[in-house]
C-alpha cells in the first residue's frame, strides 16, 4: 500500500516537473528578427479602439502635450506612458523588448543604442518613412537612425552644450565674462584659471561642474578637442582607441580638475543642475534643457559657446533620442502614425517640446522653436550658439553595435579617474573589460 | 527529538499511516512546488543554458561546454569578482550575526523605553532596499550626514563609497542597518524559549551573568542562530541593489559582488551564456558555505 502510495506520488511530482518544465521553456524563445509589413496605407487605424503603450525616461508632463495633441486626432487612441529611470532604461530594454514582450508599443531608443537594437531586432523595421524623414530632419538627424541599409528609428529630438556661468561670482572675483560668440570661445585652460580664481577669492565653493559628468556623452567633446578621436575605430567599428595621446591628455585634465577642488567629486545624476541653482559653483556645462531649467532659478546667469582645448578643435555633445517601435508589438498601424506624428508631423515634433527645453529634430520645428529660447533675458545669444555648435562643431556619438557595453564600462572608470585611480593603469582594464565584453559581437 | 514530535502526532491524529503520508503530502505539496518551479528549475535553467553561446545577432545557440565558465574564471575583472563577494561573506555575515546576537540579549531585559528602541532597530526593515539605498547615497556624499557627523565630533570628512578602501565596508554597514533588527527578531524569539528554570538553576549554582550566557543560554539558542546565520548568509550572497544604486561595482572594483556582476553581464551587456555560468557559480558558492555551517553547527544542533 506504502509502496504504491510513493510510486503514484512520484509519478504525479514527475508530471508535474515535465509540464513545469516545458511551460517555462516555453517563456524563453530567443528573440528572431521580424520580416516587417509596412502598414498598409489604407489601413483605418480610426476604425478601432487602441490602447499603445509608450516608455521613456522623461517624466510624464514632458510627453503629455504630444500624447494629448495625437489623441485630440484620434480619439480611439489611447497611449499609456511609462516613465523608466535612465540608469534602469537600457536593461528594461534587455529584459522585455528582448524577450519578446508585447507589452511596449513605442520606445524611446538613445541614438548610440540604436545599432545594436537594430542588429539584435529589437526594432521594427520603419523605412517606409524614408522619404518623410529625409524631408522633414537635417541630414545628422536623418542618417542617425540607420543601420544596415535600412532605417529603425525616427529622431524626435537633437541636443548640444553650452556653458551657464554665474555672474555675480565672475564679478565678486573679478573675472572677466566668457564671450558669447562661438568663433571667440574660451579654452578649457582659460575656464581652470577662471575658476581657480573664483575659488581662491571665496566667491564660489567649486569652479565648475559637467551636468553628465561621467558619461561618454559629455566626455566624448572634451576627448576630441584633445586630438584623442572617439575612442571606437576600425571598420567593425570593435577597436578601442582609448590610450592614445589625446584621451590621456583629456583624462589627466579631468582628473586634475577634481584633484584641484575645480569640480567637485560625489555629485552626479540629476544632483549636478541644482549644484548651479544653489550657487555652489560659477560655471556649469549643460544643455537646452537648463534654459529651461534654469529659468526657474534666482542665478544671474549669462551662456557661453562650449568651451574647447587650447590648440585643438572646437567639438560639442550632440544626438539626443529617437523613438522606436517593438517589432512584437499588437498595434503597430498605430504605432506608426504616432511615430510620424511626434517626429515627421512639425506640430506633433514641436509638442515634444514643450514641457522641457531641448531641440526639436524637426527642421521646421527646430525653426520655430530655437527663437522661443531667448524669452528669459539671461539666456540673451543661446539661439545663435545652438545652430553654430548643431551646424559646426557637433560631434556624434560613434555608431558601434556595442555602444551599451562600451558606455557603461566606461562610466564607471570616469568616476574611478574622478575619484583618484591611476589612469593608465584604469584605461588598460577597461579596454580590456570591453574587449571582453566584445566578444559577443566576434 | 523531531521523530519524537512526528510520532506524537500520528498517535494523536487518529489517522492511519496511510491517510497521515497523504495529509503530508497536500499539506508539503504548494511549498515543494513552489521550491521546484522557483529554484531547483530556474538553478538547472540556469545551468543548462551556461552552457551555450547565444548569437548576439540571430539569437542562435551553440554548444560550447565548460568555455563560459573558463573564459570567466580566466578573467581578472571576475577573478576580483568572486574575491570580493567571498571577502564581503566572511566580514558581513559574523557582523551581522553578532550585532543581532548583542541588541538580542540587551532587548529581551526590560528597560525603560526597551519597546520604543526596539521598534526603531527593526524598523529600517520596513524600507525597500533600493529605497534604503538612495538615502544612504545621500548620507555618504562628501557633503552629507555622515561627515556631518564626523565633523561634528572633530574628526576627518572620509570618502567612504568614493574611497576604494572603504567602499566595502560603507556598503556592509548599510545592509547591517538594515538587517540587523530583522535577525534580532529570531534570536529575541530564541532567547524568550529558554525556560526561566534553567536560569534560575544556574544562578543557584552560582553563577554571574557572562557565564549563564556561555553555558546556558548559547547552547540552547544554537538552534536559532544556526537558522539565523544560514538565513543571512544566502541573503547576503544576493546582495545587488546596494552596488546597483551607491557604486556600480566601484571604486576600481572593490564592491563589485557576484549578484550585481550577473545582473550587469545579463541586462546591461546581453551576455547570457556567461550571466547564467555566474549563476550557477553563486549557487555552488551558496550551498558550499551553507554546508560549511552545518558542519560546524551539527554537535549544537544535536542537542
Amino acid at each position: 500500500m506504502k509502496q504504491n502510495l510513493i510510486k503514484r506520488s512520484l509519478k504525479t511530482a514527475g508530471l508535474g516537473l515535465a509540464s513545469a518544465l516545458i511551460l517555462t521553456g516555453c517563456a524563453t524563445t530567443a528573440v528572431e528578427p521580424s520580416q516587417s509589413a509596412a502598414p498598409s496605407p489604407s489601413e483605418d487605424i480610426t476604425s478601432q479602439t487602441a490602447t499603445l503603450a509608450f516608455i521613456g525616461p522623461e517624466a510624464p508632463e514632458v510627453f503629455q502635450p504630444v500624447i494629448d495633441g495625437f489623441t485630440e486626432l484620434y480619439p480611439n487612441i489611447t497611449i499609456n506612458y511609462e516613465q523608466i529611470p535612465f540608469d534602469q532604461l537600457a536593461t528594461t530594454i534587455e529584459q522585455r523588448i528582448g524577450s519578446g514582450d508585447s507589452s511596449i508599443d513605442i520606445y524611446t531608443v538613445d541614438q548610440p543604442w540604436l545599432a545594436q537594437y537594430a542588429a539584435k531586432g529589437y526594432l521594427e523595421d520603419i523605412s517606409y518613412f524614408a522619404s518623410e524623414a529625409e524631408a522633414a530632419m537635417p541630414a545628422a538627424m536623418y542618417e542617425v537612425n540607420f543601420y544596415d541599409d535600412k532605417m529603425w528609428a525616427l529622431s524626435v529630438w537633437n541636443s548640444t552644450q553650452m556653458m551657464f556661468y554665474n555672474k555675480d561670482m565672475l564679478d565678486s572675483a573679478g573675472v572677466e565674462y566668457p564671450s558669447s560668440n562661438p568663433e571667440e570661445r574660451w579654452t578649457w585652460e582659460e575656464i581652470d584659471a577662471a575658476s581657480k580664481k573664483v575659488v581662491d577669492s571665496g566667491s564660489a565653493e567649486f569652479g565648475f561642474l559637467l551636468e553628465q559628468v561621467v558619461a561618454y556623452y559629455q566626455f566624448q567633446a572634451i576627448a576630441e578637442s584633445a586630438g584623442g578621436g572617439s575612442g571606437i575605430t576600425g571598420d567593425d567599428m570593435l577597436s578601442l582607441d582609448l590610450a592614445n595621446a589625446g584621451w590621456t591628455k583629456a583624462l589627466n585634465w579631468y582628473q586634475d580638475s577634481f584633484k584641484n577642488g575645480l569640480q567637485p567629486t560625489g555629485v552626479g545624476g540629476f544632483d549636478t543642475g541644482p549644484m548651479f541653482s544653489d550657487k555652489k559653483l560659477a560655471f556649469f556645462v549643460g544643455g537646452p534643457w537648463d534654459v529651461g531649467i534654469f529659468g526657474a532659478n534666482d542665478v544671474n546667469w549669462g551662456v557661453a559657446p562650449h568651451p574647447y582645448f587650447q590648440g585643438g578643435e572646437a567639438a560639442t555633445p550632440t544626438g539626443s533620442w529617437s523613438w522606436g517601435m517593438n517589432p512584437a508589438s499588437l498595434n503597430k498601424a498605430a504605432a506608426a502614425e504616432f511615430l510620424k506624428y511626434a517626429a515627421i508631423n512639425p506640430d506633433g515634433n514641436l509638442k515634444t517640446t514643450e514641457a522641457l527645453t531641448v531641440i526639436p529634430a524637426n527642421q521646421a520645428a527646430a525653426a520655430k522653436y530655437l527663437p522661443g529660447l531667448e524669452s528669459d533675458p539671461r539666456s540673451a545669444g543661446v539661439a545663435d550658439i545652438m545652430l553654430y555648435e548643431i551646424q559646426n562643431t557637433a560631434r556624434t556619438r560613434p555608431s558601434t553595435v556595442g555602444y551599451v557595453q562600451f558606455e557603461s564600462l566606461l562610466s564607471v572608470a570616469l568616476e574611478d579617474i574622478r575619484n583618484g585611480a591611476d589612469i593608465d593603469s584604469r584605461i588598460k582594464a577597461l579596454m580590456a573589460s570591453i574587449d571582453d565584453a566584445w566578444e559577443l559581437f566576434r | 527529538m523531531a521523530r519524537g514530535f512526528g510520532l506524537m502526532i500520528y498517535w494523536r491524529s487518529g489517522l492511519k499511516k496511510k491517510e497521515l503520508y497523504w495529509a503530508l503530502l497536500v499539506f508539503l505539496a504548494p511549498a515543494v512546488l513552489a521550491l521546484i518551479l522557483m529554484r531547483i528549475i530556474p538553478a538547472a535553467q540556469a545551468l543548462i543554458e551556461s552552457l551555450f553561446k547565444t548569437n548576439v545577432f540571430s539569437g542562435e545557440k551553440t554548444f560550447i561546454g565548460l568555455e563560459n565558465y573558463f573564459s570567466l574564471f580566466a578573467n581578472p575583472d571576475f577573478q576580483n569578482t568572486l574575491f570580493v563577494t567571498i571577502v564581503f561573506a566572511l566580514l558581513v555575515n559574523p557582523i551581522q550575526v553578532f550585532s543581532a546576537l548583542l541588541l538580542a540579549l540587551l532587548f529581551v531585559r526590560k528597560f525603560p523605553f526597551s519597546r520604543f528602541l526596539r521598534s526603531l532597530i527593526i524598523f529600517p526593515v520596513a524600507v525597500p532596499p533600493a529605497v534604503s539605498a538612495v538615502m544612504w547615497s545621500a548620507i555618504y556624499r562628501p557633503d552629507g550626514l555622515a561627515n556631518s557627523i564626523l565633523e561634528a565630533l572633530g574628526l576627518a570628512p572620509q570618502g567612504f563609497i568614493l574611497d576604494q578602501r572603504q567602499a566595502l565596508m560603507s556598503i556592509i554597514v548599510m545592509l547591517s542597518w538594515i538587517g540587523v533588527g530583522y535577525w534580532m527578531l529570531f534570536l529575541i524569539a530564541g532567547l524568550n524559549d529558554i525556560p526561566d528554570e534553567i536560569y534560575e538553576a544556574a544562578r543557584i549554582d552560582g553563577a554571574g551573568y557572562l557565564r549563564q550566557t556561555v553555558s546556558v543560554t548559547m547552547p540552547l539558542l544554537i538552534r536559532p542562530l544556526s537558522f539565523v546565520l544560514v538565513a543571512t548568509t544566502i541573503s547576503n550572497f544576493l546582495v545587488f541593489a546596494p552596488v546597483l544604486i551607491l557604486t556600480r561595482g566601484g571604486p576600481v572594483g572593490s564592491t563589485s559582488l557576484l549578484m550585481y556582476d550577473i545582473f550587469v553581464r545579463a541586462y546591461s551587456f546581453g551576455d547570457v551564456g556567461r550571466a547564467n555560468a555566474g549563476v550557477f557559480i553563486l549557487v555552488l558558492l551558496m550551498i558550499t558555505a551553507v554546508s560549511l555551517q552545518f558542519f560546524l553547527l551539527r554537535k549544537g544542533n544535536q542537542q
